[in-house]
């Protein structure tokens, strides 16, 4: 389905646009379901996903993060809003109004990791059948042989054994099982990977591993990832750009490294300076600990969602919904931020970097 | 076993040992191991380390490194497969040390310092409380099983301790069940009740893991401080070398029931001798400007049933010396005072020929 005029026009580099988003979910109550309150769980999200970047949505549990990627997708359908894609030259289609067979050929070109490869891949299946069922599903496979071939390939792309086809998931560890996932994901040849917090459940050496490996794949086929995920370091290490989100909505965009040095919200400097370091020489450094917990989608405050958290709030924040507006980060890159005081406020973000780490022989 | 027996057990025991020099806990060649139809998985496999009063002790490493296990040990809360086979645990409870490795797991002994000498915090708060008592309850019932108190008194020592860990109204959060309490406030109420009789030592297992980083925040900024007001020492245990870094004075590196390094946080993190733990902290994305790149640890973590012989580790070492590190476990070498490795780069290799 093409695009009907006055729903926005995609930027040139955009492979996916999301317009106004929005999903709620009913609070509903007793026997007859009243709906007694709205969650919002994604409330007006605008954001475009550039062709070849990484682009990170950051924020605490319940901040809309996962919701926003399965809206994308359409495995939830938004109460609102746009979700523009396009694939090289051809004209921008907005996947919300889809119908299911328009999707599933769409879908060949947008693909999810998740979080745990414990639950995500079937334990009775084997690695070919897990990795091949895209393919048979889509009609891509062609012989029993190619199918054998693909998967070869795939495997060996995320350097497992291909030899290891016929084995089933519980032969491998979590690291293992996340390459697994990766291939699968990988099948149809997509454009864009959603990963969603898809190292979050393993250890720090096997992370590592998996985040350059991403990396490398990026490089090889050229993907487009949108990377979900609660973790700062990780992400600073992984994004082009990072997208901060706060009980439904992007408080804070921008390429990552201006966004870490030189942060424009107060919630994105809040969440910096809690990211635990491992260097011993800053267990002493002041650091910003939020009171409260994170606003409950079910019932924001009034005004900015986080002003009862913010250290710098003022009347105006308990009043008036900041939008996100442009601040102007280094070399004219976009730097957008929704505070009231964005422009006034001096916010600190990383700095300093440590020493080397000495290596002593003994 | 009957009160009578328990009391001669209390009175004979550990007779003529010391939990170490001024040590409040003394972990000396510990083994335990868990026994299953596929074989036996020897989660820890000689730990040994001393903490002492008022000090804080991390305990890190990746899943199947044991630390958790450790723990389990030393309150005897192991699952049902799970068995002490080896070593000491020396605790020193006053005026006589105890060896909590052979006491009964529930009997008196154990009972008495299991939550009163020393108490436990865990990953989910749920797993602490009951659901169908008030969090009040719970506490002064724990209160009133370890000390002589009225009913009363114990409630106000509940308020009070309630009040210290920065409860937003003590005295009616007192009243209420933890599904009514957010995730942060439940945290806070577990440590409330570990605290509630004045443990001499907390262990911490994970206690950060499962919540958000600004919530994780708040709970380093209240270990510590209640650490500072009531002195107790901790032990840390975490896969988040982040957390050991920001609340521990030493920290002991596991990896596979071995314990690889232990040392200051300062002399681990910055002059880290062995190659896993190099391998960790260069795992590690950086919060610091610029691209600073990582470098992941080849190889998996080998198949519990199948250890590897030798150093554990040799099997993903990038420094693995063929015809050495394969043969038997390398022994602990200080490289320097209090700042231990166990990796026959730094000694040990003398006695293999």
């Amino acid at each position: 389905m093409t695009v009907a005029g006055g729903v926005g026009q995609m930027e040139d580099r955009a492979i996916i646009s999301v317009r106004n988003l929005v999903k709620y979910f009913p609070i509903e109550t007793g026997f007859l379901r009243r709906q007694v309150g709205v969650v919002k769980a994604v409330d007006d999200v605008n954001f475009d996903l550039n062709e070849g970047e990484t682009l990170a949505l950051v924020g605490e549990s319940g901040c809309g993060k996962t919701t926003t990627s399965h809206c994308i997708i359409q495995a939830q359908r938004p109460t609102a809003g746009h979700v523009l894609f396009r694939l090289g030259d051809a004209t921008p289609m907005d996947l919300t109004q889809m119908e299911k067979a328009q999707l599933k050929q769409a879908r060949r070109n947008i693909r999810m990791i998740y979080q745990d490869p414990y639950s995500s891949l079937n334990p009775r299946m084997t690695l070919l059948q897990i990795i091949g069922e895209p393919l048979i599903i889509h009609k891509m496979a062609g012989s029993q042989e190619a199918l054998r071939d693909r998967v070869a390939e795939l495997l060996r792309l995320v350097r497992l054994d291909p030899s290891t086809m016929n084995r089933y998931p519980h032969a491998f560890s979590g690291g293992q099982r996340q390459r697994i996932a990766i291939a699968r994901a990988l099948s149809l040849s997509p454009k864009v990977v959603i990963a969603d917090e898809a190292v979050s459940a393993l250890d720090v050496s096997v992370q590592a591993q998996i985040l350059n490996l991403l990396k490398e794949l990026q490089n090889q086929l050229g993907l487009t990832y949108l990377f979900v995920a609660h973790n700062l370091a990780v992400v600073k290490y992984e994004a082009d750009r990072v997208a901060v989100m706060y009980a439904g909505k992007i408080v804070e965009i921008g390429e990552t490294e201006e966004l870490y040095t030189n942060p424009r919200h107060p919630y994105t400097e809040a969440l910096i300076s809690a990211a635990p370091n491992p260097d011993p020489d800053t267990k002493n450094r002041a650091r910003i600990v939020l009171t409260g917990e994170v606003a409950d989608p079910g019932n924001l405050p009034p005004g900015c969602a986080f002003h009862p958290r913010c250290r710098y709030a003022e009347d105006r924040c308990r009043r008036e919904i900041p939008e996100l507006v442009e601040v102007g980060g280094e070399e004219g890159q976009s730097h957008r931020a929704a505070c009231h005081f964005a422009s006034e406020l001096d916010l600190a973000g990383i700095s300093g970097g440590a020493e080397e780490v000495e290596i002593e022989q003994a | 076993m009957t009160a009578q027996q328990a009391g001669e057990r209390e009175a004979t025991s550990v007779p003529g040992r010391n939990a170490g020099v001024d040590s409040l806990l003394s972990v000396r060649n510990l083994q335990t191991h868990f026994f299953s139809r596929e074989g036996v998985v020897k989660a820890v496999d000689g730990v040994s380390f001393d903490i002492k009063p008022g000090e804080i002790l991390g305990i890190a490493g990746e899943s199947g490194c044991g630390k958790s296990v450790t723990s389990q040990s030393i309150l005897r809360i192991l699952p049902r497969n799970g068995k002490i086979v080896g070593g000491e645990i020396l605790f020193n409870n006053g005026d006589r040390t105890v060896d909590l490795a052979t006491e009964e797991a529930d009997g008196r002994v154990l009972r008495d310092i299991r939550g009163k000498e020393i108490a436990m915090i865990f990953q989910e708060p749920m797993t602490s409380f009951s659901p169908v008592h008030t969090i009040g309850d719970q506490i002064i019932e724990t209160i009133r099983i370890h000390q002589d108190v009225s009913k009363e008194e114990a409630r106000e020592q509940a308020v009070e301790m309630l009040r210290r860990v920065g409860m937003p109204n003590p005295a009616r959060n007192i009243e209420e069940y933890t599904f009514n309490l957010s995730g942060g406030m439940r945290q806070r109420a577990m440590v409330a009740l570990s605290l509630s009789c004045r443990p001499k030592l907390l262990i911490a297992d994970e206690p950060t893991t499962a919540v958000d980083v600004t919530i994780q925040a708040q709970m380093l900024e209240l270990l510590r401080d209640i650490q500072a007001d009531l002195g107790m020492a901790i032990i840390m245990i975490t896969h988040d070398l982040g957390v050991i870094a920001e609340l521990t004075d030493r920290v002991m590196i596991m990896y596979l029931g071995k314990e690889v390094e232990h040392g200051t946080v300062e002399d681990v993190f910055h002059r880290p001798q062995h190659p896993y733990t190099r391998g960790l902290l260069a795992s590690i994305p950086k919060m610091e400007p610029g691209r600073v790149e990582i470098e992941p640890i080849e190889g998996v973590v080998p198949n519990p049933y199948a250890m590897p012989t030798g150093c554990k580790f040799h099997t993903r070492c990038p420094e693995y010396i063929a015809g050495v590190c394969e043969k038997r476990d390398p022994p602990l070498t200080a490289v320097r005072p209090g700042h231990e490795v166990s990796c026959y780069l730094y000694g040990g290799r003398e006695e293999l020929e």
